[in-house]
This record gives structure tokens, C-alpha cells and sequence, in this order.
């Protein structure tokens, strides 16, 4: 018997109350793991870009199209590495449910910007030198069974060729993936020439334009550049960091990190409030128990320790358990889910903050109980019986 | 038998200040299980409130086959010439002339005000027609443009959540100037996440010829739809998709509301467990507390039955007392709150939080279920303290 | 007879507490001495400074003016910290209500004291066992104290005392919740930890059938001692 032997039979004297407190502690952490990593892949765009990468789009809104001659101006700029070129295609299999991310791209160039794409041996080359090609990424490829050697049309629900259809035939030569786990790999993509030559309309026209800087540090003055070049045009651009784009895309949809705070908190307050009062009650019932203690020579840190270990123990205990649940249904969905929500997995650093703040609620919990326990007076608390 | 049931709840209830720490507990997080859900719906009611809101039966929305939305569709001025000499159903003004407005829809940025962040707006241009197949517009401050010129009107809900469009003040889109010289409303409606301007100048400035990429016409009747439907069919120059305004909008909420909802239950469901647990555990020390008290009620005469209506009443009412606290914090705090987000049309959508009478029911309804399945297991144990005897009255 | 070493010196001791404004005195002025070896049977009536006076000889209680001594250690004046480990070096309690953890079995009862000496796990073990052999529930070392009658949990509960080897045992009522034949057995067991392994004894009781197993008796009545009497022949 040690001192761990009298914390976890105290912890689990009453059974019943112990498994309550586990349980409504393991609901918070299950929410708070399973949030937290939706959050950490709704916002792995700005992660996952790297930090030498520049997007550059046109300054009414990235929606809006401009001169296919600027990629070749963009590539002369000084301090530019690779710029490529890509359109948004609107693409769907099928049936307009089916939506397909698509993007018309110049195909060595673009590549040339996202070294962190692999394509199996001798597939890149394929790609880049077959017109008709289209490259898939795996997660997308295993969505709608797909594999190399497929010829699959793609309809568009924008673009119209000049024959009046909008349905492009493309044989598919390459499967791509991402270098890490996060990198997303739901999307696909083909020879812009194969599409801006049968366009009906908005010909020699491009979506974006991405751009590797050969240091980040020129990051700034290339994007400054790239925008003096093209002011007072039509088309005037905005350059701005991969990260700080698709940051600013995700903020698009509100501000998602606050409703997460919000949701986050509620639970987290909830279980403050509910373990909180219950180890204060828990605590009181023990009086004459820890009055004995202190009369059998148990010094009063090492009593108030224990009451802040129990408490700390019973949270961790939730927390762990509540953070494997969310391991488990994370992983769960995002088999389910790979096309959608690509590189969704429990994040190390929200499983590790999820421990951290399992002890610091453990602690705050534990703390009014503990300062209790550490001042029951011997005299005052064996009188009481 | 009531009698004693009227006796053992108000000991009860009399005895929760004694417990008061851990009833406020139970209280607070049925609130905020209540709060959550409620928050949820309040948001997945507004965007579907303001969508809603918007459509008309009469008016016919017109996009390309297949485009699916205002931004992907391209029209020719050839087909809006079509529309208006041929097609059928179509109502007129009282110069015989018919309703149909052709309309642009270029996606440009403004600043949201909530976080300082660029997000797409939909600046629409738009002919002399437009008024006719809307309704309830009307301009609350300032004028209308004038057709020809850089101004532009702005909906009252583009002022509220992003900055710089107020009267008066000058935006620069892109490469272009614009002067703002009105504000209008649309009575909530989606229209009023717009910016509008002249059709004919921004087919200029965005080089779209005289291309339009949506068709809008005001029926006759609701009814008319189909025969415009039909004509389509075998007009061998058209391919259109033609839904009336109502359904165009209906098909744009669901997504984004029903995402919200599924976010929300799922959630809420979850939250109530904890809240549960925590109501159980509450329950389960007010029947410690109150053993000696119960076993001594027991002995002179109540029934098990008694205690227990008396333990589940606790229950119930610290629930009810949560889901209340709950709806009325979020109905203070959130109701009528403006918040924008990215709709399927791809630009921002601004919508009301909307805490509505059916959503505070099911949230009080979600509270009471999570106080009747806390109290239930508590209540039968007080039917069953230990007592020799147990004393069934009839 | 030889001279016996002094364990306690008690000098001049007074204790009062405040009910609202009013200062009650338990006792004033009280002096006296326990010697090594003693057993005392303290007796008296409700509220006459019994169970304060124990409590001072435990160090669990201090005194409004006055000196305790023990071993030419001033009780009184230790830290709470430093009264703690005296306490766990020094004293073992016997209360009236045995006081055991109820989430404990007998043995882990017994062996909380040790958990504040250094000794290893399996010393902690033999201990354990030697002192549950002494009063005799060597058998019942797995039971909780709910699976256990009164006597045998008071039995517990002297083996918790004596685990740690103090110098003196303080009971406080220890037979004031038991049967006759069961309080005769925790006496006798008390005697002879006193007889053959000479640990002092205080024992406040109300009961004098149960002072007649002390070598001698003290009654106290409002603050003072009235009567010191010998037992010559302490009860069997």
C-alpha cells in the first residue's frame, strides 16, 4: 500500500459517483478531442502550405479570371522559383452531386510549386506529357474507384465548349498523393491547354496564379512586385501568402473558432462546475476520516497532495478516456470521410493540450477541497461524531 | 396518496438550499446544454430565415442547364431577348411590356467587419426591371444609381457586417471607382447581402459584352412555371434551368442550415450525457443527504412511492430551472445577433440569429429528459431506503 | 522499588475555550506527572476536561497557558508540521469509535502509520502482521471494518496504535461502544501491552469497571483531580 492505494480507494468509495464524474468529464474530452481535430484539418490549409509559396489572384476576388499572359510575366519576376497557373473548373461525375474539385493547370510549372505532390514511378512524366491526362489524388481515386488506365468524362458547371456541350474526356494516368498525412489529396487535375482550347467562352483566361519564392524572405517583395506590375490594369492582382489565403478562405465561412470556443467552454465550464462541487461534497463526508489521519501524524501537505492527486487521478482518468473516444471516432470517420475531409486524424498537440488541461482541471477542481482537507482541525472534526 | 406526495416534494424542494452548491452545478450545466443546442438552431433558423425569406412564387429564377448557380451561369443577350418576346406566363407592365430582368453577378471583395478578414460579396448589375421582380425593395436611405454611372446601392445587411460601404463613401473594386448613394432593404431577405449597380456599366467594366448570367421573370400566377417550363422544352435555342425563386432559395438554405443542425444535435446530445451524469450524481447525494429524513417519513407511514415522486419532482425542477436559465441566456444574448457565412451561391450570406418558439420547446424538452433520466435511478432508491418494513398506503 | 523514569511532565497546564464572549475554563493550574510504564485510567464526569487533557497529551489540542512535556520535548511548542511527525513517532490513538477508514481492509488500517516511517514494503508487511497477531485478528487481515464487529474493529484499531512502536497509547472511551465481554477482551489486551511490552497507557473512560484494569486512577472534576487512587489489584 502507498500513498496511490488511499487516493484511488477514496477516489472510488462510492462507486456509482466516481463512474458519473468519469463519465460527464469523458463526454467534455470526447467534444473537445473530436472538435479539435475537425478544427485542426478545417484549418490545415494554412498549415499545410508552405512557407515560400505565393498566390496570386485577381484583386476584385479570386473568383474573377485574368490574362493568361501573366503567368509568363509572373515567372520573369526576380526572386520567383516556379509559378504555375490553375483554373477552377467546376467539375462533377455525372451527376451534379457529384461534385469533383477539378483545376486546369499548366502542368510541369504547377507541379513545380508543390514538390510535396508524389506520383508513383513515371507517373508524373505521363501526366505532364499526355494532353487528355488527368491526375487524381488517391483520396478521391479510392471515393469513386478510379485507377490509372481509366477514361472518365468530367462535366463542368461552368465552362461550355464551342460545341455546346460541357463534358471533357480525360484518361486518368496518374494517382498523387500527399508527402504527409495532412497533406490533402481529394482533388484533381488536368492540361489547361486540353480545356482553354475548346472553350466557348473566357479563353486565355486563368484562375490563379501560385508562385515558390526562392527564399521566404523575398516572400515580401515578390508579392509586391507581382501587384506593381499589374496595377492600373483591367486586372489588377493581389498576392498574398498560401497561408494567409486559405486562412482567409476559412474565415469566409465565420468565424469558426469562436463557435468552438464557445461549444468547448460550455462543456468544459460544465464539468468545472459539476466535479468542482461534487469533491467539495465528497471531501466534507470525509472530515472524521481525514481528522485521523492528521491525529496518526499525516502532515497536512501530504493530506492536501492527496486530495489534489485524487482529484487530478479522477480527471485524468476522464480526460484519457474521453481523448481515446475521440481517437477512436475520429478515425472512424475519417474512413468514412477521406474524400471529404482529407488528413482528418487526432492531432498529437490536441491530444497533448486535451492532457494538459485534463491536469489543470484536475488541479482547480481539486484545490478548494484540498485547502478543506489541510485545515480540518482534529479537535473540531473528531468532536463533530 | 397526493396529500403525501404534496408533503414529501416540498420537503424536497424546501431541503435544495442545503444541497445548494451541488443543485447550482446541475443547474448551470443543463443551461449550457440547453445554451448549446439552442445557439445551434438560433443560427441554422436564422440562415434559413433570411434564404426563406427571400423567394417568390411568382418569380421565375432562370440559369444555363446544368449551372446550378448565379456565379457558373452565362446567359446571351439573344436568350433574354427570346424570354421576353416568346415565352409564356409572363406578366406585363401596363405598357404591355413584359417583367424580365437579365442580371450579372460578379463576386468581389469586402472587409468583414467581425474579423478584418476579405470575403466574397455578390455586386449585382442590374437593369430597370429588377424592381419589378422583387418585392419589398425599397431604398432606406440616399437614392437609387443612376443607369450609366459608377454609383451603386447597397443592401442593409452588406452595411452591418462589412465596413466601408457607408452613404456617400467611395469603394474601389478592383481597378474601378464607385460612389455609394443608397442603402436599400429587402425586408431581411438575401437580397440585402448585395451590392447593385448599373447592368449595363458592369458588363462593361468586366468585359462581359451584354451577357447576363441570370434571367428572372414575374409569372402571372405561380402556375405559369410550368408553361414556361414546357416552352423551354421545345425551344430548341434554350437550355435553361427554370425554378420558381421560392424553390431557388429553399435549395440553397438546405445545405448550410442542415449542416448547422447536424453540427449542433449530435452535440447537444452529447453535452446532455455529461449533464446527466452530473444531474444523477446531484440526485444521488440529495437521497444521501436526506436517507435519515426519508427513512423517518417511511416509518411514520409514507409510501416508497412518495419519496420517490418527491426525489424525481427535485429532479425535474432543477432541469426545468436549467433549460429555462439555458433559453432565455441565449435568447438575451444571441437573438437577432447578425453573423455572415459563405452561402452555396459563394458569397457571404448575412443572416439574424433567430431563437424561435419551437427550438426553446425542444430545448426545454431536451432539459426535462436529461432531469427525468437523472432523477429516475435516485428515485427508485429513495423508494427503497432501508427500512424493515415497507409501508404501502393505498 | 526502583525510581521510574517521568514520560510526562504537565505544568501548570490550563485550557479555556470562548463560547461567543463568555472564556470557559476546562481546567487551570494542572500539574502532574505520568511516569514511564503507566497505566492510567482518567475518570469523571461529561465535560470535566477528559477528553482535552488526552488531546493535549497527544498534541492534537494546545494549551492556553502551561508546558507538556514528554521526554523533554515541549509539545506545546512544536510546529504543526513537527507535531505531526512527534505524533506519528510517539503516540498511538484508541478512540471510541475506532475511527478506521472503511475503504481500508484491517491490514492497510494497520499499516497507515507506517506509510509515514521509511520502512520497505515488506518490513511494513511484518509489522503489519505482528501487530494483528497481538490482538488476535491475524485472520481477518483481508476484511473491511463494515465485515467486522465492534470489538474486532476496536482490536483493528490498537493494532493501528501500536504498529508504529509509540511510547504511549491514548484511548479515548475505548469500550464506551461495546458489549461487556468485548470491552473485557480490548482491556485485557490493553494490560498486557502494558505489562509486556511497557507501553504507558492514558485511558479516559466513564466506565470503572473498565478503570479497574489501570494500574491506577485519576478523577477529574471541573479542572481538577479530586482523587488519585492505586489500584493494588488490577482487575484480570
Amino acid at each position: 500500500m502507498n500513498d496511490l492505494t488511499l487516493i484511488r480507494k477514496n477516489l472510488f468509495r462510492k462507486k456509482l459517483r466516481a463512474i458519473l464524474l468519469t463519465l460527464s468529464i469523458l463526454i467534455a474530452f470526447l467534444i473537445f478531442g473530436v472538435l479539435g481535430a475537425f478544427h485542426t484539418v478545417w484549418t490545415s490549409g494554412s498549415e499545410v502550405a508552405a512557407d515560400n509559396r505565393l498566390v496570386t489572384v485577381n484583386k476584385i476576388n479570386f473568383t474573377v479570371s485574368m490574362p493568361y499572359a501573366y503567368w509568363g510575366r509572373v515567372q520573369a519576376v526576380e526572386g520567383v522559383e516556379a509559378a504555375g497557373h490553375a483554373s477552377w473548373f467546376g467539375g462533377y461525375y455525372q451527376d451534379p452531386t457529384q461534385q469533383v474539385q477539378t483545376f486546369a493547370i499548366s502542368p510541369e510549372a504547377y507541379l513545380a510549386t508543390y514538390p510535396e505532390l508524389v506520383f508513383p514511378e513515371g507517373q508524373r512524366e505521363a501526366f505532364i506529357e499526355n494532353r487528355t491526362c488527368l491526375a487524381v489524388g488517391t483520396d478521391l481515386a479510392s471515393f469513386f474507384g478510379w485507377e490509372a488506365g481509366d477514361r472518365i468524362p468530367l462535366l463542368s458547371n461552368i465552362w461550355q465548349k464551342t460545341d455546346g456541350t460541357s463534358s471533357w474526356e480525360f484518361d486518368i494516368c496518374a494517382i498523387f498523393d500527399g508527402r504527409e498525412e495532412n497533406m490533402p489529396a481529394n482533388y484533381a487535375m488536368f492540361h489547361y491547354d486540353y480545356y482553354n482550347e475548346a472553350l466557348a467562352f473566357n479563353q486565355d483566361q486563368i484562375g490563379w496564379i501560385v508562385t515558390t519564392t526562392t527564399d521566404p524572405s523575398l516572400n515580401d517583395q515578390v508579392a509586391r512586385e507581382i501587384d506593381a506590375m499589374f496595377a492600373n490594369s483591367p486586372a489588377e492582382t493581389e498576392t498574398s501568402t498560401e497561408a494567409a489565403f486559405n486562412e482567409a478562405f476559412v474565415n469566409q465561412f465565420g468565424n469558426i473558432a469562436l463557435i468552438l470556443l464557445f461549444v468547448v467552454g460550455s462543456a468544459f465550464t460544465t464539468i468545472l462546475i459539476i466535479v468542482g462541487f461534487t469533491m467539495v461534497t465528497a471531501i466534507n463526508e470525509r472530515t472524521g476520516e481525514i481528522a485521523v489521519m492528521k491525529t496518526l501524524g499525516f502532515p497536512a501537505p501530504r493530506i492536501f497532495r492527496m486530495v489534489l492527486s485524487e482529484s487530478v487521478l479522477l480527471s485524468v482518468i476522464g480526460g484519457l478516456l474521453g481523448l481515446g473516444l475521440a481517437t477512436l471516432m475520429i478515425n472512424a470517420i475519417a474512413t468514412v470521410a477521406a474524400a471529404f475531409l482529407p488528413g482528418l486524424a487526432m492531432p498529437l498537440d490536441v491530444f497533448v493540450a486535451g492532457v494538459i488541461i485534463a491536469v489543470i482541471l484536475g488541479l482547480v477542481t481539486g484545490l478548494v477541497p484540498a485547502i478543506n482537507a489541510q485545515r480540518v482541525r482534529i479537535v473540531t472534526a473528531l468532536g463533530k461524531q | 396518496m397526493f396529500k403525501q406526495i404534496g408533503a414529501v416534494t416540498m420537503m424536497n424542494l424546501r431541503s435544495i438550499p442545503q444541497r445548494a452548491g451541488l443543485s447550482i452545478a446541475t443547474i448551470i450545466s443543463i443551461a449550457l446544454v440547453t445554451g448549446v443546442l439552442l445557439g445551434f438552431l438560433a443560427m441554422s433558423n436564422g440562415f434559413r430565415a433570411t434564404l426563406q425569406g427571400t423567394g417568390s412564387e411568382s418569380v421565375a429564377v432562370m440559369l444555363r442547364g446544368g449551372s446550378q448557380a448565379e456565379l457558373n451561369s452565362g446567359l446571351s443577350s439573344d436568350d433574354v431577348r427570346l424570354i421576353e418576346d416568346a415565352a409564356p406566363g409572363i406578366a406585363r407592365d401596363a405598357g404591355g411590356r413584359p417583367l424580365v430582368s437579365g442580371e450579372l453577378y460578379v463576386i468581389v471583395d469586402g472587409i468583414k467587419r467581425s474579423s478584418q478578414t476579405e470575403a466574397n460579396l455578390p455586386l449585382r448589375g442590374v437593369g430597370e426591371r429588377a424592381l419589378d421582380v422583387r418585392e419589398g425593395f425599397r431604398i432606406v436611405e440616399g437614392r437609387m444609381f443612376e443607369p450609366g454611372t459608377n454609383e451603386l446601392v447597397v443592401g442593409a445587411a452588406v452595411l452591418r457586417e462589412f465596413q466601408g460601404f457607408d452613404l456617400g463613401e467611395t469603394i474601389r473594386l478592383g481597378t474601378n471607382e464607385w460612389v455609394v448613394v443608397g442603402i436599400f432593404s429587402t425586408g431581411g431577405s438575401v437580397f440585402e447581402s448585395e451590392i447593385w449597380a448599373d447592368l449595363a456599366v458592369i458588363q462593361n467594366l468586366y468585359n462581359r459584352g451584354t451577357g447576363v448570367q441570370s434571367i428572372r421573370a414575374r409569372l402571372t400566377s405561380p402556375g405559369a412555371l410550368e408553361d414556361l417550363q414546357a416552352w423551354e422544352e421545345d425551344e430548341p435555342r434554350l437550355n435553361l434551368d427554370i425554378e420558381n425563386e421560392t424553390e431557388f432559395f429553399a435549395d440553397q438554405a438546405g445545405g448550410t442550415a442542415v449542416l448547422i443542425e447536424y453540427i449542433g444535435w449530435p452535440l447537444a446530445i452529447i453535452m446532455a450525457i455529461g449533464a446527466l451524469a452530473g444531474a444523477w450524481n446531484t440526485m444521488y447525494s440529495s437521497v444521501d443527504t436526506r436517507m435519515r429524513e426519508i427513512a423517518t417519513l417511511r416509518a411514520i407511514g409514507f409510501s416508497g412511492f412518495a419519496a420517490s415522486v418527491g426525489t424525481m419532482v427535485e429532479s425535474l425542477v432543477l432541469a426545468a430551472i436549467g433549460g429555462l436559465v439555458g433559453a432565455v441566456a441565449v435568447y438575451l444574448l444571441f437573438n437577432g445577433v447578425s453573423a455572415s457565412t459563405l452561402g452555396s451561391g459563394f458569397t457571404q450570406v448575412v443572416f439574424s440569429f433567430a431563437v424561435t418558439g419551437g427550438s426553446i420547446v425542444a430545448g426545454m424538452v431536451m432539459a426535462v429528459v436529461i432531469g427525468f433520466f437523472g432523477g429516475l435511478v435516485p428515485a427508485i432508491r429513495s423508494a427503497y431506503v432501508p427500512l424493515l418494513t415497507v409501508h404501502r398506503s393505498e | 522499588m526502583e525510581p521510574v523514569a517521568s514520560l510526562y511532565e504537565l505544568k501548570d497546564l490550563s485550557k479555556s475555550y470562548t463560547r461567543g464572549k463568555e472564556s470557559i475554563a476546562i481546567f487551570e493550574h494542572l500539574t502532574m506527572s505520568i511516569p514511564q510504564g503507566d497505566f492510567i485510567a482518567i475518570m469523571g464526569p461529561s465535560g470535566s476536561g477528559k477528553t482535552t487533557l488526552l488531546n493535549l497529551l497527544g498534541g492534537i489540542d494546545r494549551p492556553s497557558s502551561g508546558a507538556v512535556e514528554c521526554e523533554g520535548v515541549r509539545v506545546d511548542k512544536l510546529s504543526e508540521g513537527k507535531l505531526a511527525k512527534w505524533r506519528s513517532e510517539n503516540v498511538g490513538f484508541i478512540f471510541q469509535f475506532y475511527n478506521l477508514m472503511p475503504t481500508l481492509t484491517a491490514a492497510q488500517n494497520v499499516e497507515l502509520p507506517l506509510l509515514l516511517t521509511k520502512l520497505s514494503g515488506k518490513q511494513r508487511k511484518e509489522r503489519v502482521k505482528t501487530a494483528l497477531d497481538i490482538v488476535g485478528l491475524a485472520d481477518r487481515a483481508g476484511h473491511r471494518p463494515r465485515q467486522l464487529s465492534g470489538g474486532q474493529q476496536q482490536r483493528v484499531a490498537i493494532a493501528r496504535a501500536i504498529v508504529a512502536d509509540p511510547k504511549v497509547l491514548l484511548c479515548d472511551e475505548p469500550t464506551g461502544d461495546l458489549d461487556r465481554a468485548s470491552a473485557d477482551e480490548i482491556l485485557e489486551t490493553l494490560q498486557l501491552l502494558n505489562k509486556d511490552l511497557g507501553k504507558t497507557i492514558v485511558m479516559v473512560t466513564h466506565d470503572p469497571s473498565a478503570a479497574k484494569y489501570a494500574q491506577r486512577e485519576l478523577h477529574l472534576d471541573k479542572g481538577r483531580f479530586v482523587e488519585k487512587e492505586l489500584n493494588p489489584e488490577p482487575a484480570q
